[in-house]
């Protein structure tokens, strides 16, 4: 069969990805600056915590400015994140198998994003609320807030960034450097930079979705391509 | 080195503010009117009392409360500044260690290491202000009484006392070794005791494991505005206790389960691929 | 003073009464706090409960001009104890060294006769005519024998001695009536009294520290007068932690008045010329105390030798006997007429002042009724004004609601330096000259005031001489040797000093001046205070005196400190010390002695008259109180305008009919503007207006200063919380308070620490306001004496700006 490509991530989205990664970045690193004593001579004059604050803002506007402009995609996607099925626990159970054994015979058939990328994509919209409100109180309520709100403002901020900070890594790790994920081209990397897959790698990852994709214009080579799947599965990764 | 402390006595003092205007002098605060964007407001509240509040140029203030028991009036001075606490909330809090406690005992501050980010809101007593850049709105620097070690305007160095004691002219503030203070301001309560001043209180001898400024009360603490039994907040506990070891532990495991498994998930890749397995 | 400041620890009991030490002169509290930490007892009498109250065992509540009321009942309770406790009380002192024993015209009569009056008045009850507004004095004097010594009865019984007549005086003063007229209760007031007559004891001492609180009455002297009856029926005269203790208000007005900035005296407290002094001798005459009795010193006998050591000081070699030694250069009072300040400025509105000095002072702030003043002022044909900052004074003319356009008034503002920035001496309240150095240079071109003066000084001789006028030699005869250049404020030090001329060396000692115009000095007072550098050579300034700072003790140890600058008069730390010992020179408190006859010479302090005790030497001793005519201390005083024992008068603008007699005000006072009389219907509140600890006087100062500014940012005025619910007021709100010549826009306090008086079940409302504000300078806001009376003490004519009636409401 031909070389053939899907799309898996749309431009807009792709931009907003990466948009909210650089601007994420920002704060990951002006913030450990406040965490890290040794670093925290960088932090004088307070230039690092005013361009948190920019890339916070950043970091809010783009997705509000994505879902004024793509609601149906937005909502598409939040939806993706809060919904959950058996097949996500037979993921979780066949996971380790996969990642360190790289044994796939257990995975259940992916949708759009895998459980383990679901995992991610509900822990940034979850955790993203979470900073955003203490961050909030942090920046304009520090006035008026008594001092034990404002610490345990820091509190909560502080745990959403230590959780989403380990799962950033997790995340970087899975996404480019597993050696499953080698070569980069094709998968997560090539979703996210070109915003295609290999048709290949979409019915080998995430069967259910390019069950869906192409269930409506090539039923028939669907219905092939599902036998293929069934017979030489790589199962899904994350991305 | 020993100690150095502070000790005032409420029943020397008569207000009137050489304190609080020789701090300002010494630390070239507010040479100029302060204007409201620090909290400080120029006017009068109805009250001698002003500024209202401590601010990053008012680093000690007089306060003056009235109280009436049994148809007498009592008219109370206090001292409103840093208590440099031995266990203090503001050095435990501080992620770089900009406040810190100095050779004699005094919490002192990095201005120049300080981002202003805030923490030492933790403060049981309220004290460090924070300046704001009035461009940005964030907050840049802490201030606080340094006890006069401000690098620069170091009286304690050059074998001064503090601004605020100099200038006081009744010896309601005194300077001095902090053990030798605790055996006056002992003394001193008991002997207000013995005068019938059953509610007098030396505050600061034990509280937060002794403080460096310390107050000869002639009544409870709350009436003269000070916290009773004042605490290191649990938040900033949990801060310095829970969060950073929390943070070290989380990265450091993530970082070393990533290690493991790329070590393993490459041998075992290498070995299904053997049979010649096609890369898709 | 009569003593000093660090004296104040040797109290056992301190009356603040008419002063605020704590806010108004607060370093003088180290010295009252020393005195507490030895168990001295602190009493505060205040219309308000004030930051000295605070730190007070005893605080009394006492309405704004009722002083004597309550000093008067004070004197009552000593007197009747005196009677149950003689014991108690220093008997001897009383009778030896005051005139209790003295008998006096039995044609006497006093208020308890006259109700209310004293024998000798021109006019009838509440007289209305001004002209009868005073007495003649001739029944107040005691009898006199043969040799003009009065007559005494020593066993203090005669119903005509000074002793019984002042007890019956005092009788109708009882605690109930305190209440009725001060509103203290009468078991606080009580208090007070025991606490102080304590003092009374022998070896126990009492001071009492005053201020403005005392003085600003249309009784202010009467009130310091009761002062004098209640410390010398207690002996605290003379002795260590006694005195009556004036708390000078700025750093030299002790020395302002030393060197007479004032109308009705020439420097050293020499009496002012007079319009029917034709001549020196008559003038001498006039001034000049006699005393037949040969145990009186009778010190200002020695009056001419001061007055013609002055004149040659002033006129150097044109002061000859010939011309009088340059007597009529001077200018005379007219007899009967008044050159106070509230008298300049009604003349000033007339348009008979045309030009103004004005130094060191911001009478459009600090003066009473003030929007008077400032526009007496428009009248002026030019104004010159030294000061260190932009005053409301120098800045009348733009006043607000005033068309600068409409004025013509030329005015000059000489730009002055701060005592920082000069040299010279500062005379303190407990009267030391100490010497101030340079330390910093002065901004731009302000100038010293020596500087100043001399210019003028030059440029007036200069014209004189060139144009002549008027007395024009007064001005060209004048000496004024301070060198060439800058004037040298050292050589002024030296002519205050004075010299002898016979050898051209300056004078060790004011007992040396002579009347013949061989001697000079500036302030015979000030004598001793600059000798030649080898009678001093370990001065800082070799033979300044004041320069001296060396803090040895006194021999007795009780915070004299002789070698610390120079205290007039020749460095009598305490003055009337004779009194602080008994008839054979033993200190009454021989643990605080000030002085101490051993082995036939005095030691300690320099003593008040060399001569031996009175019991060791009955001929050659000499009475202690050598500047009173009959050498004692006088209970029954009749130098006074409005009577020989102090009375309760309301003050003139009164919430309530004086409760001890018909008479309403001071029968001596002067009225400047009857019509500006606030009636209580219309201004049902008392008021008095007060400093605070951060601000000074007219505010120039303090006002400018960030610091200070901050710390007490605008006028306000205090009210108690029953007065403000009733008005409606809350605290921290803006109000407005109006009297009969003026309205001003404060914030109003409302605090505990006033309460209405509750005076003898009729309540009366007080309230308080500071006067620092004008409008100039960093802060501005209204000074509360646009609210004060033109109407002034009868002896001093001090304005009335403690007690006066206001209204207040919601701006």
């Amino acid at each position: 069969m031909a070389y053939q490509e899907v799309e898996k991530y749309s431009k807009p989205v792709r931009v907003l990805h990466w948009f909210n990664t650089a601007s994420f970045l920002l704060l990951f690193i002006t913030g450990l600056i406040l965490f890290i004593p040794p670093l925290a001579i960088a932090a004088q004059d307070s230039w690092t915590r005013l361009i948190h604050r920019i890339a916070a803002v950043l970091l809010v506007a783009a997705p509000v400015i994505f879902a004024l402009i793509y609601p149906g995609k937005a909502a598409r996607a939040l939806k993706e994140a809060f919904t959950w099925g058996s097949g996500d626990l037979d993921w979780l159970k066949a996971a380790p198998a996969y990642y360190f054994l790289a044994d796939e015979s257990a995975m259940p058939p992916q949708g759009h994003m895998n459980t383990g990328q679901k995992m991610w994509w509900f822990l940034t919209v979850v955790f993203g609320v979470v900073f955003v409100a203490t961050g909030a109180v942090m920046w304009f309520a520090r006035d008026t807030i008594a001092p034990t709100g404002f610490l345990w403002a820091i509190f909560t901020h502080d745990v959403a960034f230590i959780v989403t900070g380990a799962m950033l890594f997790v995340h970087l790790y899975l996404s480019v450097a597993h050696p499953l994920m080698r070569p980069l081209r094709t998968g997560s990397w090539s979703a996210m930079t070109r915003g295609t897959v290999s048709a290949e790698y979409a019915r080998a990852h995430h069967a259910r979705w390019f069950e869906e994709i192409t269930a409506a214009t090539h039923a028939q080579a669907a219905a092939a391509n599902r036998e293929k799947v069934l017979v030489g599965s790589h199962g899904g990764k994350t991305g | 080195m020993a100690d150095k402390a502070i000790l005032f006595d409420a029943t020397r003092c008569t207000a009137c503010r050489g304190c609080q205007v020789a701090c300002k002098q010494w630390n070239t605060n507010d040479e100029v009117i302060p204007q409201q964007q620090d909290g400080v407001k120029e006017v009068n509240t109805g009250s001698y009392e002003n500024p209202a509040d401590l601010s990053p140029q008012t680093w000690i203030k007089t306060t003056f409360r009235e109280i009436e028991r049994n148809g007498k009036v009592r008219f109370l001075f206090n001292r409103r500044s840093c208590m440099h606490c031995t266990d203090a909330a503001c050095v435990k809090v501080c992620p770089n260690h900009s406040v810190y406690h100095n050779e004699d005992g005094a919490v002192s501050y990095d201005k120049d290491t300080c981002t202003g980010c805030g923490y030492c809101v933790a403060c049981p007593f309220d004290v460090p202000r924070f300046t704001k850049n009035g461009l940005t709105g964030v907050f840049t620097k802490m201030d606080k009484c340094t006890l006069c070690t401000t690098p620069g305007l170091n009286r304690i160095a050059e074998g001064m006392e503090p601004a605020c004691v100099k200038s006081c002219p009744t010896d309601a503030l005194l300077f001095g070794d902090r053990d030798e203070l605790v055996k006056l301001g002992r003394k001193r309560v008991d002997d207000l005791k013995v005068k019938g001043f059953t509610n007098a209180y030396f505050y600061g001898d034990k509280e937060l494991g002794g403080l460096h400024v310390m107050y000869v009360l002639d009544e409870a603490p709350e009436v003269y505005g000070l916290p009773k039994d004042p605490k290191v907040p649990p938040a900033a506990i949990a801060w310095q206790d829970v969060i950073q070891p929390m943070g070290w532990a989380v990265g450091g495991l993530t970082l070393v389960g990533l290690g493991l498994n790329y070590i393993v998930a490459r041998e075992a890749k290498i070995t299904r691929e053997l049979p010649g397995k096609k890369e898709e | 003073m009569t003593n000093h400041w660090n004296d104040i620890a040797n109290a056992d009991c301190i009356l603040a009464m008419g002063g605020n030490p704590a806010e108004n002169h607060p370093a003088s509290f180290r010295w009252i706090m020393a005195a507490k930490d030895k168990g001295a007892k602190l009493i505060s009498v205040d219309p308000r409960f004030t930051r000295t109250s605070a730190k007070a065992d005893i605080y009394a509540p006492m309405r704004s001009g009722t002083d004597i009321a309550f000093l008067n009942g004070m004197i009552k309770y000593v007197l009747d104890d005196i009677e149950k406790n003689p014991q108690n009380y220093n008997m001897t002192y009383i009778t030896e060294y005051t005139n209790a024993s003295y008998l006096i015209n039995p044609d006497y009569k006093g208020p308890i006769e006259l109700d209310g009056l004293f024998s000798g008045y021109a006019g009838g009850l509440n007289e209305a005519d001004a002209s009868k507004r005073n007495y003649n004095k001739a029944t107040w004097q005691p009898q006199r024998d043969e040799k003009g010594i009065p007559k005494q009865d020593k066993t203090l019984k005669d119903p005509n001695c000074a002793f019984q007549l002042l007890k019956k005086h005092v009788a109708r003063y009882t605690p109930e009536k305190v209440n009725a007229i001060c509103g203290t209760p009468v078991d606080v007031f009580l208090e007070v009294c025991k606490t102080y007559a304590a003092t009374g004891k022998p070896g126990k001492a009492g001071t009492i520290m005053y201020a403005m609180g005392t003085t600003q009455h249309t009784v202010g002297a009467q009130n310091i007068r009761a002062y004098g009856i209640l410390q010398m029926l207690l002996a605290n005269i003379g002795v260590t932690g006694g005195g009556i203790n004036a708390m000078r208000g700025e750093s030299n007005v002790q020395g302002s008045t030393d060197f007479a900035l004032l109308y009705h005296i020439l420097p050293g407290y020499l009496k002012m010329i007079e319009d029917s002094d034709h001549t020196l001798e008559k003038y001498l005459e006039r001034i000049t105390p006699k005393s037949t009795d040969p145990l009186s010193l009778n010190w200002w006998s020695n009056t001419p030798k001061y007055v013609v050591s002055l004149l040659k000081a002033w006129y150097g070699g044109a002061a000859t006997k010939d011309n009088e030694f340059g007597f009529n250069y001077l200018p005379k009072n007219e007899v009967g007429k008044n050159y106070s300040h509230i008298a300049l400025f009604e003349a000033m509105e007339k348009g008979v002042i045309k030009g103004l000095l004005v130094w060191g002072q911001n009478p459009a702030v600090g003066g009473p009724n003030s929007n008077q003043e400032r526009s007496a002022m428009d009248k002026l044909d030019w104004m010159v004004v030294a000061d260190m900052w932009q005053t409301e004074t120098a800045n009348f003319w733009k006043r607000p609601g005033v068309n600068p356009a409409s004025i013509q008034t030329e005015v000059f503002l000489l730009p002055a330096r701060s005592s920082y920035e000069k040299e010279g001496s500062v005379t303190n309240s407990g009267r030391w000259m100490q010497w101030r150095y340079k330390c910093a240079d002065a901004p731009g071109e302000a100038e010293d005031d020596l500087f100043m003066m001399t210019a003028i000084v030059r440029k007036l001789k200069e014209l004189y001489s060139k144009e002549g006028g008027p007395n024009a030699e007064a001005i060209t005869r004048l000496t004024w040797d301070y060198g060439s250049g800058h004037p040298d404020v050292r050589a002024v030090a030296k002519e205050i000093n004075g010299y002898d001329l016979t050898t051209g060396k300056l004078m060790d000692t004011f007992a040396n001046l002579k009347a013949d115009g061989t001697t000079t000095s500036g302030c015979w007072i000030f004598c001793a205070s600059y000798v030649e550098p080898d009678k001093e050579p370990n001065a800082p300034i070799p033979g300044n005196r004041a320069s001296l700072r060396d803090s040895t003790p006194d021999k007795f140890n009780v915070g004299l400190f002789p070698k610390w600058s120079w205290c007039w008069p020749v460095n009598r730390r305490i003055i009337y010390n004779r009194a602080s010992v008994d008839l054979n020179g033993v200190p009454w408190d021989k643990e605080h002695p000030v002085i101490w006859w051993q082995d036939g010479k005095w030691v300690g302090d320099v003593p008040d008259g060399a001569q031996p005790p009175m019991a060791v030497d009955p001929k050659a001793t000499k009475l202690p109180f050598i500047m009173k005519p009959d050498g004692t201390a006088s209970l029954f005083g009749p130098g006074m305008a409005e009577g020989p024992l102090p009375e309760h008068y309301e003050p003139w603008e009164s919430p309530i009919q004086n409760l001890v007699s018909k008479q309403q005000v001071n029968p001596a006072v002067r009225i400047w503007r009857p019509q500006e009389h606030g009636e209580p219907d219309r201004f049902p509140i008392a008021a008095s207006t007060y400093r605070i600890t951060e601000h000074w006087q007219s505010g120039q100062m303090t006002r400018n200063c960030p610091w200070l500014v901050q710390a007490m940012p605008e006028p306000f005025v205090e009210m108690s919380e029953e007065l403000a619910a009733e008005k409606g007021i809350k605290n921290g709100e803006k109000v407005i308070v109006e009297s009969a010549r003026g309205q001003v826009r404060m914030v109003a306090v409302v605090t505990k620490r006033f309460k209405p008086f509750q005076m003898n079940g009729k309540i009366v409302h007080q309230v308080g306001l500071i006067w620092h504000w004008g409008y100039i300078g960093l802060s501005t806001g209204d000074s509360g004496n646009l609210l004060t009376p033109h109407v002034g003490d009868a002896n001093t004519h001090i304005p009335e700006y403690k007690a006066f009636l206001v209204d207040v409401r919601k701006a």
